[in-house]
């Protein structure tokens, strides 16, 4: 199996959002979504999970409520709010976008230049 | 999540503080025990995967440190951060922060004391049941524009035994009871009230019970119920109170029981202390069948589901037979025609009725609110200017905290919050300032014969109205200096460090639009405080036709001693001879009513055969019984002819001494000595009264009242005498000193009598109360008005001449003179002076419009009170910008140029 792939800067609240989007979860699942949903492609530090799930809740992105998990634990819950959704589906247009370019830029031939 | 839950998120969310960190170490820790969990069913032993979750996740603390700073600052902590930095900042300049919070807390305070004097007066809710669905009714009369409150007794029973618009009506009227035995009043407020009072109120007994409808049926014996207040301060709650009885102008009545705590009556500021029935007015001595005696009021509880303005129409209908029914049928035709045409009005009474200190009180209330208004105003520019000069010095500050990173928003709220701040420490000062104030106040225009009591404790509402100006003072002058102080011009030019730049330009405008709208407020202000003194010393000097100084006034009363005739006339003549016997007295006589008596409405038609006077005038006369000393008593000027004597008695003719007005009336342009008037009622018999001298107009009701056609008869030829009289002393000396004697030569005559006391002194300033008030007050707050913008202006021209001191150094270094620098200075304030007058003179031709019926003696666009208040204006503002102007003159020119 490749190496698990770091992730690029700045696109870990992208896949949190992205993560969330599909059904509420407490931290712990979505980090395990994440990984699921990549086949296991991508290296995600722990570390970083947390401060960037209380900066996108700070930025009104995600709500949080406390519930119970499936083994009977109190857990944190995260869900899209409606300015999360809109701010996804931007994030989404603009990964798109750079990476059009970044490709084109990567596969231009001396001849092109 | 529904709503439930997600507004319990929120609000959590919004108070979160040291539950967020138990919260967060649960939620930390919850996701490591799931990891191991994890680990465990693949196998790996337990301590073992605990080690392993904790070394994927990382350091936990510092995990937690990252938690923290990305999770930001909420709302509320960012809002108690800035009230942190902003007391910071007032403990800073403890001078600047003292005198703003002091001139806040007379501004906000005398707003409030306003306020709440307008709260109790004419907004608070009668204590009672549903008080929103309680009527006056009033009627409507051909002969006057206003409506009439009060109504005859007779009407009353024909409207509470045919009316059926309300669910319950009921009748009073406020009445002085005499708790004494004879000798000097003790005196007692009453009302009498009709059965269903209490019951239509829905006002329960504190103890006992209260009047019932069968209380009140013609010849009763009559009961009492007390106030709750009363009952308290007279008999100390004690319960032996409910079967005693009370003694009124004479007769015994029993205690029945005590109405509701909190509930003093119908009649706003004038609490009652005893209620009885009307019936037992009879046993007082009042006819209860006079159809032209108005004296009660009435109101009604409209029926569930009914408007007012279907019983208005219910009622009109029902005028023309209710009225027609109790037709005063010793009346002309002409008035009898008159009677019938009044026509009930209707108009709501939730917060009592409209009368009393209401009437007297309510517009001069409402200026006095738009005095201490301005007031404020003026006081908030002088603070806007100083903040302003604060903020100047601030630039470095705020400089730095906009280059990292601070947005304009959070800087512009942060010093909106500093000024909130103040304003809110100057307005819990301020209600402080205001109970003592209101409490002051009303203790001003209590008066001997009129006690005003109001209960001002701080309601919701007042509590309300000192919040909003709180906060509205706040951003009034907040705003201003936050957005100056946070433009990026105005920044960068800051920047310089040179205080002659655009930025220090634009603050010298904004500051001189300030000092203008100062003066022209402050302007307003003293045009009016001139015209309320000036109002206030016409009546002080008028004429009054009578001299008011050392006159002793005594009430006296026989109450139902049952004399006839011929023996009441002959105890008043013993009375009166006992008066004029007793040292120390100039001259003495009797009236039926004294000058300022204010009250009864005694009327009578008045004509003369074959004269008919011009259209428009009523052909009424005021008229009064006299002793022949009346007029030399009250120093009123004969014209012509001659006064009553010893010969004017029952057996010569009929005679009559008529004022100035009834003659200029009735026989303009001729002598009137000699010629005969016919004046209508049946005390003066129904043969003309031979006229035999003018005498000077002279004030009756009070003294803002035009003057009145009045008509004066000799006490000997009237025919029945009335048990009540009034005895006028002029003393030598203070009349206050003579009561003593005054009351032994009374008794000495008739023991039972009982008497009161006033002087005509008191009387007459009493009433020109409303008159005195606003003076003083507007006075007052008038030269509040100048010293703040006296302030103000100083500020500012000092202001520009530190901004010019440059530019004046190097004038004087180029050979300009002392003289024309000081006309550079005050050519500046000139021009702020002038936009100031200017628009003060255009705003008190608006407002002062507003004061037009408080006025006496003058109108509001008055020329020269206008003129002095212009004068003062501009004398105290030159004398303001000369300090700033001298110092602009003594500058050195050397040191200027250096000066940046």
């Amino acid at each position: 199996m490749d190496k698990q792939l770091e992730l690029l800067q700045g696109t870990l609240d992208m896949l949190i959002l992205k993560a969330v989007s599909l059904s509420p979860l407490h931290g712990y699942g979505i980090l395990l979504r994440i990984q699921q949903i990549s086949k296991d492609r991508l290296e995600i530090q722990q570390g970083s999970l947390y401060p960037a799930l209380y900066r996108l809740e700070h930025q009104g992105w995600i709500a949080s409520e406390w519930g119970e998990s499936e083994n009977n634990r109190r857990a944190k819950y995260y869900r899209l709010t409606a300015a999360g959704r809109r701010r996804l589906k931007t994030e989404l247009h603009n990964w798109k976008r750079m990476s059009d370019v970044i490709a084109g830029i990567l596969r231009t031939t001396p001849e092109e230049v | 999540m529904n709503l439930w839950s997600r507004i319990r998120s929120w609000s959590r969310a919004l108070l979160r503080r040291s539950r967020t960190e138990t919260d967060m170490d649960a939620e930390l820790r919850s996701h490591l025990e799931s990891r191991a969990e994890d680990l465990i069913r693949i196998g790996v032993p337990r301590a073992e995967a605990l080690r392993r979750a904790r070394l994927e996740f990382g350091g936990l603390e510092r995990v937690k440190e990252e938690c923290r700073k990305s999770r930001g600052v909420t709302f509320v902590e960012s809002l108690l951060q800035d009230l942190r930095f902003g007391l910071r900042m007032l403990r800073k300049s403890p001078g600047f922060t003292t005198v703003a919070v002091l001139t806040l807390a007379l501004g906000i305070g005398a707003n409030t004391a306003i306020f709440s004097l307008i709260d109790a007066v004419m907004l608070r809710m009668l204590p009672v049941q549903n008080p929103e669905r309680l009527v006056q009714i009033r009627f409507k009369s051909l002969l006057s524009q206003d409506p009439m409150s009060s109504l005859t007794n007779p009407i009353w029973e024909q409207v509470r035994d045919h009316q059926d618009v309300f669910s319950g009506v009921f009748a009073w009227s406020p009445r002085t009871f005499d708790l004494a035995d004879g000798g000097e009043e003790n005196d007692i407020n009453g009302i009498y009230a009709s059965g269903d009072y209490f019951t239509v109120l829905g006002v329960r007994p504190a103890a006992g019970r209260l009047l019932t409808t069968s209380d009140d049926v013609r010849g009763c014996s009559g009961v009492a119920v007390l106030g709750y207040g009363s009952w308290q301060s007279r008999y100390a709650g004690a319960q032996s109170a409910i079967g005693s009885s009370i003694r009124l102008n004479g007769h015994y009545f029993p205690i029945v029981g005590v109405s509701q705590r909190g509930f003093s009556g119908t009649d706003v500021g004038r609490p009652f202390d005893v209620a009885i029935p009307i019936c037992a007015a009879a046993i007082l001595g009042r006819s209860l069948d006079m159809r032209d005696a108005w004296w009660l009021s009435m109101i009604g509880r409209l029926k569930p589901g009914a408007n007012i303005s279907q019983a208005q129409a219910r009622m009109k209908v029902l005028s023309a037979p209710l009225f027609g029914a109790v037709v005063p049928q010793d009346w002309s035709a002409k008035s009898q025609d008159i009677f019938r045409k009044n026509t009930f009005l209707l108009n709501p009474a939730s917060t009592g009725v409209f009368g009393g200190i209401r009437q007297q009180y309510g517009q001069p209330l409402k200026i006095l609110m738009l005095v201490v208004g301005l007031v404020l105003l003026i006081a908030c520019a002088n603070i806007a200017s100083l903040l302003l000069a604060r903020s100047a010095a601030r630039k470095k500050e705020i400089v730095l905290r906009l280059s990292l990173g601070a947005s304009r928003a959070r800087l512009i709220r942060q010093v909106l919050t500093e000024s909130i701040l103040l304003s809110a420490i100057g307005a819990i000062l301020g209600v402080f300032f205001a109970r003592w104030g209101s409490a002051l106040l009303v203790r001003f225009v209590s008066t001997n014969q009129g006690q005003v009591f109001l209960n001002l404790k701080t309601d919701a509402r007042v509590l309300a109205f000192t919040i909003a100006i709180a906060v509205l003072c706040g951003v009034l002058f907040g705003v201003l200096p936050a957005l100056r102080s946070t433009r990026f011009e105005a920044i960068s030019a800051m920047k310089e460090g040179s205080a002659q730049t655009a930025g220090g330009r634009a603050h010298s405008a904004s500051a001189r639009w300030i000092v203008a709208a100062q003066v022209a407020l402050s302007l307003i202000l003293l045009i009016g405080a001139g015209l309320f003194i000036r109002t206030f010393t016409n009546l002080m000097t008028l004429n009054a036709g009578f001299d008011p100084n050392n006159v002793l006034l005594t009430e006296m009363n026989v109450h139902s001693a049952g004399l006839s005739d011929p023996a009441l006339a002959s105890l008043y003549g013993q009375m009166l001879a006992k008066l004029q016997a007793l040292p120390g007295v100039v001259s003495a006589s009797q009236c039926l009513l004294y000058p300022l008596s204010s009250g009864d409405e005694w009327n009578f038609e008045v004509s003369v055969p074959g004269y008919k006077p011009p259209n428009g005038v009523e052909p009424l006369v005021y008229l009064n019984w006299v002793t022949p000393g009346y007029f030399s008593t009250m120093r009123t000027p004969l014209l012509e002819g001659r006064v009553f004597a010893a010969r004017d008695s029952a057996n010569s003719t009929p005679v009559v001494v008529i004022n100035q007005l009834l003659a200029n009336t009735y026989f303009p342009g001729q002598n009137p000595i000699g010629k005969h008037i016919q004046i209508g009622g049946p005390e003066i018999g129904d043969k003309p009264l031979e006229i035999i001298g003018v005498v000077q107009n002279a004030k009756r009701d009070s003294l803002d009242q035009d003057f009145l056609s009045a008509a004066y008869v000799p006490l000997a030829q009237i025919h029945s005498l009335r048990e009540d009289t009034t005895f006028e002393i002029r003393t030598a000396t203070t009349p206050g000193a003579l009561i003593p004697a005054v009351r032994d030569a009374m008794a000495s005559v008739n023991k039972s009598a009982s008497l009161g006391f006033s002087t005509l002194k008191q009387l007459a300033d009493d009433s020109v109360l409303q008159e005195h008030l606003m003076a003083v007050l507007s006075g007052f707050f008038g030269g509040l008005a100048l010293l703040l913008t006296a302030i103000g202006l100083y500020g500012v021209m000092a202001y520009v001449v530190t901004l010019r001191t440059h530019e004046i150094g190097i004038r004087m270094a180029l050979g300009a003179q002392k003289g024309s620098i000081l006309r550079l200075v005050m050519r500046e304030a000139a021009i702020v002076l002038a936009a100031g007058v200017a628009a003060g003179l255009l705003g008190s031709m608006w407002i002062t419009r507003l004061a037009r019926q408080l006025l006496f003696g003058l109108t509001p666009d008055d020329p020269s009170t206008l003129a002095f208040a212009v004068a003062a204006l501009v004398a105290v503002a030159l004398a303001a910008t000369y300090i700033p102007a001298r110092r602009a003159m003594r500058v050195d020119p050397m040191v200027a140029l250096r000066y940046e």
